[in-house]
Protein backbone atom coordinates (compact mmCIF):
# COMPACT_ATOMS: atom_id res chain seq x y z
CA UNK A 1 0.00 0.00 0.00
CA UNK A 2 2.83 2.35 0.99
CA UNK A 3 4.62 1.21 -2.20
CA UNK A 4 1.47 2.52 -4.41
CA UNK A 5 1.02 5.32 -2.29
CA UNK A 6 4.59 6.25 -3.09
CA UNK A 7 4.26 5.82 -7.23
CA UNK A 8 1.04 7.21 -7.21
CA UNK A 9 2.55 10.86 -5.44
CA UNK A 10 5.43 10.35 -8.24
CA UNK A 11 3.14 10.28 -11.35
CA UNK A 12 1.30 12.93 -9.75
CA UNK A 13 4.41 14.95 -9.75
CA UNK A 14 5.15 13.68 -13.15
CA UNK A 15 1.31 14.51 -14.72
CA UNK A 16 1.41 18.36 -13.21
CA UNK A 17 5.07 18.66 -14.48
CA UNK A 18 3.68 17.34 -18.07
CA UNK A 19 0.79 20.07 -17.88
CA UNK A 20 3.29 22.93 -17.42
CA UNK A 21 6.05 21.87 -20.06
CA UNK A 22 3.37 20.75 -23.23
CA UNK A 23 2.95 23.85 -24.45
CA UNK A 24 1.09 24.04 -27.48
CA UNK A 25 -2.89 24.48 -26.15
CA UNK A 26 -4.39 22.00 -28.55
CA UNK A 27 -2.20 19.37 -27.04
CA UNK A 28 -2.07 20.35 -23.40
CA UNK A 29 -5.91 19.57 -22.80
CA UNK A 30 -4.84 15.54 -23.36
CA UNK A 31 -2.25 16.23 -20.49
CA UNK A 32 -4.50 18.19 -18.19
CA UNK A 33 -6.72 15.00 -18.42
CA UNK A 34 -4.27 13.01 -17.96
CA UNK A 35 -3.26 14.38 -14.60
CA UNK A 36 -6.99 14.15 -13.73
CA UNK A 37 -6.86 10.82 -14.04
CA UNK A 38 -3.82 10.34 -12.25
CA UNK A 39 -5.30 12.34 -9.67
CA UNK A 40 -8.28 10.39 -9.21
CA UNK A 41 -6.76 7.43 -8.66
CA UNK A 42 -4.47 8.87 -5.94
CA UNK A 43 -7.68 9.91 -4.22
CA UNK A 44 -8.82 6.56 -4.70
CA UNK A 45 -5.77 4.95 -3.10
CA UNK A 46 -5.64 7.81 -0.51
CA UNK A 47 -8.56 6.43 1.09
CA UNK A 48 -10.90 9.61 -0.03
CA UNK A 49 -13.72 7.94 -2.85
CA UNK A 50 -15.97 11.09 -2.81
CA UNK A 51 -13.37 13.40 -3.86
CA UNK A 52 -12.13 10.88 -6.56
CA UNK A 53 -15.76 10.82 -7.80
CA UNK A 54 -15.87 14.95 -7.92
CA UNK A 55 -12.56 14.73 -9.75
CA UNK A 56 -13.32 11.95 -11.69
CA UNK A 57 -16.13 14.34 -13.10
CA UNK A 58 -14.33 17.67 -12.75
CA UNK A 59 -10.73 16.80 -13.83
CA UNK A 60 -11.51 14.26 -16.51
CA UNK A 61 -14.41 15.53 -18.23
CA UNK A 62 -15.94 19.40 -17.11
CA UNK A 63 -12.33 21.25 -17.16
CA UNK A 64 -11.00 19.83 -20.31
CA UNK A 65 -14.35 20.46 -22.11
CA UNK A 66 -13.77 23.96 -20.81
CA UNK A 67 -10.40 23.94 -22.48
CA UNK A 68 -12.25 22.75 -25.65
CA UNK A 69 -15.01 25.43 -25.71
CA UNK A 70 -12.15 28.16 -25.19
CA UNK A 71 -9.92 27.08 -27.95
CA UNK A 72 -12.59 26.68 -30.56
CA UNK A 73 -13.79 30.13 -29.62
CA UNK A 74 -10.42 31.11 -29.52
CA UNK A 75 -9.72 29.98 -33.09
CA UNK A 76 -13.10 30.85 -34.78
CA UNK A 77 -12.95 34.69 -34.16
CA UNK A 78 -10.11 34.47 -35.45
CA UNK A 79 -9.62 36.95 -38.62
CA UNK A 80 -11.54 39.47 -37.05
CA UNK A 81 -10.53 41.35 -33.38
CA UNK A 82 -13.04 44.06 -32.87
CA UNK A 83 -17.08 43.74 -32.66
CA UNK A 84 -18.72 40.42 -33.89
CA UNK A 85 -16.32 37.95 -34.64
CA UNK A 86 -18.69 34.92 -34.56
CA UNK A 87 -18.00 34.28 -38.65
CA UNK A 88 -15.15 32.15 -38.89
CA UNK B 1 11.33 3.59 3.78
CA UNK B 2 8.85 5.16 6.14
CA UNK B 3 10.75 7.91 6.70
CA UNK B 4 10.62 8.67 2.64
CA UNK B 5 7.16 8.09 2.79
CA UNK B 6 6.25 11.21 5.33
CA UNK B 7 8.25 13.73 3.55
CA UNK B 8 7.09 12.59 -0.17
CA UNK B 9 2.92 14.17 -0.03
CA UNK B 10 5.04 17.55 1.25
CA UNK B 11 8.01 17.08 -1.53
CA UNK B 12 5.15 16.41 -3.87
CA UNK B 13 3.37 19.50 -2.93
CA UNK B 14 6.04 21.33 -2.91
CA UNK B 15 7.23 20.48 -6.26
CA UNK B 16 3.85 20.96 -8.03
CA UNK B 17 3.48 24.43 -6.71
CA UNK B 18 7.27 25.47 -7.71
CA UNK B 19 6.43 24.28 -11.64
CA UNK B 20 3.07 25.61 -11.90
CA UNK B 21 4.43 28.79 -10.92
CA UNK B 22 7.66 28.23 -13.75
CA UNK B 23 4.49 27.66 -15.65
CA UNK B 24 2.87 30.90 -15.21
CA UNK B 25 5.92 32.90 -15.16
CA UNK B 26 7.11 31.58 -18.79
CA UNK B 27 4.16 31.47 -20.48
CA UNK B 28 3.22 32.75 -23.85
CA UNK B 29 -0.32 31.91 -24.07
CA UNK B 30 -3.22 32.72 -21.72
CA UNK B 31 -4.79 29.31 -22.23
CA UNK B 32 -1.64 27.43 -21.15
CA UNK B 33 -1.24 29.75 -18.32
CA UNK B 34 -5.03 29.05 -17.04
CA UNK B 35 -3.91 25.34 -17.38
CA UNK B 36 -0.52 25.69 -15.37
CA UNK B 37 -2.75 28.03 -12.87
CA UNK B 38 -4.64 24.58 -12.39
CA UNK B 39 -1.34 22.61 -11.61
CA UNK B 40 -0.62 24.96 -9.25
CA UNK B 41 -3.84 24.49 -7.52
CA UNK B 42 -3.74 20.64 -7.36
CA UNK B 43 -0.88 21.18 -5.01
CA UNK B 44 -2.94 21.58 -2.97
CA UNK B 45 -4.85 18.26 -3.23
CA UNK B 46 -1.77 16.73 -2.64
CA UNK B 47 -1.26 18.77 0.64
CA UNK B 48 -4.63 18.47 1.89
CA UNK B 49 -4.89 14.82 1.70
CA UNK B 50 -1.21 14.07 2.79
CA UNK B 51 -2.03 15.82 5.91
CA UNK B 52 -5.29 13.49 6.57
CA UNK B 53 -3.67 10.23 5.38
CA UNK B 54 -2.39 8.96 8.61
CA UNK B 55 -0.81 5.06 9.48
CA UNK B 56 -1.79 3.33 13.10
CA UNK B 57 -3.82 5.99 14.03
CA UNK B 58 -7.50 5.89 15.12
CA UNK B 59 -9.78 9.06 14.28
CA UNK B 60 -12.31 10.38 16.79
CA UNK B 61 -15.48 9.73 14.92
CA UNK B 62 -14.17 5.76 14.20
CA UNK B 63 -13.83 5.21 17.78
CA UNK B 64 -14.98 1.74 17.24
CA UNK B 65 -12.35 1.39 14.16
CA UNK B 66 -9.79 -1.50 14.70
CA UNK B 67 -6.59 0.09 15.12
CA UNK B 68 -3.88 -0.46 13.06
CA UNK B 69 -5.84 0.17 9.40
CA UNK B 70 -5.55 3.03 7.82
CA UNK B 71 -7.83 6.13 9.01
CA UNK B 72 -8.33 9.04 6.85
CA UNK B 73 -9.24 12.67 8.17
CA UNK B 74 -12.87 13.47 6.67
CA UNK B 75 -12.61 17.09 7.63
CA UNK B 76 -9.27 18.07 4.68
CA UNK B 77 -11.43 15.43 2.46
CA UNK B 78 -14.21 17.90 2.46
CA UNK B 79 -11.26 20.91 2.50
CA UNK B 80 -10.16 19.48 -0.91
CA UNK B 81 -13.76 18.78 -2.38
CA UNK B 82 -14.47 22.50 -1.75
CA UNK B 83 -11.13 23.03 -3.73
CA UNK B 84 -11.89 21.01 -6.42
CA UNK B 85 -15.26 23.14 -7.19
CA UNK B 86 -13.65 26.32 -6.83
CA UNK B 87 -10.98 25.29 -9.10
CA UNK B 88 -13.41 24.34 -11.29
CA UNK B 89 -15.33 27.64 -11.09
CA UNK B 90 -12.22 29.49 -11.56
CA UNK B 91 -10.97 27.77 -14.37
CA UNK B 92 -14.32 28.83 -16.39
CA UNK B 93 -13.99 32.30 -15.34
CA UNK B 94 -10.39 32.47 -16.30
CA UNK B 95 -11.43 30.82 -19.80
CA UNK B 96 -13.94 33.46 -20.29
CA UNK B 97 -11.91 36.49 -19.87
CA UNK B 98 -9.00 35.28 -22.20
CA UNK B 99 -11.68 34.66 -24.92
CA UNK B 100 -12.50 37.97 -24.11
CA UNK B 101 -9.00 39.09 -24.32
CA UNK B 102 -8.50 37.68 -27.39
CA UNK B 103 -11.43 39.55 -28.90
CA UNK B 104 -10.24 43.04 -28.00
CA UNK B 105 -6.64 42.53 -28.27
CA UNK B 106 -6.14 39.91 -31.25
CA UNK B 107 -3.51 37.99 -29.42
CA UNK B 108 -3.02 35.91 -26.69
CA UNK B 109 0.62 36.17 -25.54
CA UNK B 110 0.51 38.06 -22.43
CA UNK B 111 3.54 39.87 -23.17
CA UNK B 112 1.64 42.20 -25.55
CA UNK B 113 -1.15 42.94 -23.34
CA UNK B 114 -1.77 47.00 -23.59
CA UNK B 115 -3.44 48.10 -20.47
CA UNK B 116 -7.27 48.59 -20.22
CA UNK B 117 -9.02 51.59 -21.22
CA UNK B 118 -11.61 53.17 -19.78
CA UNK B 119 -14.33 53.11 -22.46
CA UNK B 120 -15.18 51.87 -25.63
CA UNK B 121 -15.39 55.66 -27.36
CA UNK B 122 -12.22 57.49 -28.14
CA UNK B 123 -13.90 60.69 -26.33
CA UNK B 124 -14.60 59.16 -23.37
CA UNK B 125 -11.16 57.69 -21.96
CA UNK B 126 -9.20 60.89 -21.22
CA UNK B 127 -12.41 62.26 -18.62
CA UNK B 128 -12.53 58.63 -17.23
CA UNK B 129 -9.26 57.54 -17.05
CA UNK B 130 -7.67 60.79 -16.37
CA UNK B 131 -5.61 59.79 -13.50
CA UNK B 132 -4.01 56.38 -14.88
CA UNK B 133 -2.98 58.68 -18.45
CA UNK B 134 0.64 60.47 -17.14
Amino acid sequence: MSALLAVLFLLTAASGTAVVLVRDPGRQIFAIAANGLVLTLLFTALQAPDVALSELAVGVAAVPLLFLVALMAVRAGRPEAGSGGDEA
Amino acid sequence: MSHAMDVLPYAVAAWLFAVGLYGIASSRNLIHLVGCLSVCQSATYALLLGLGYRWGSVAPIFYDHPPGTPAVDPVVQALVLTDIVVGATLTALLLVLTVQVYKRGGSLDPETLRPMRGGRTPDSAPTSGSKAAP
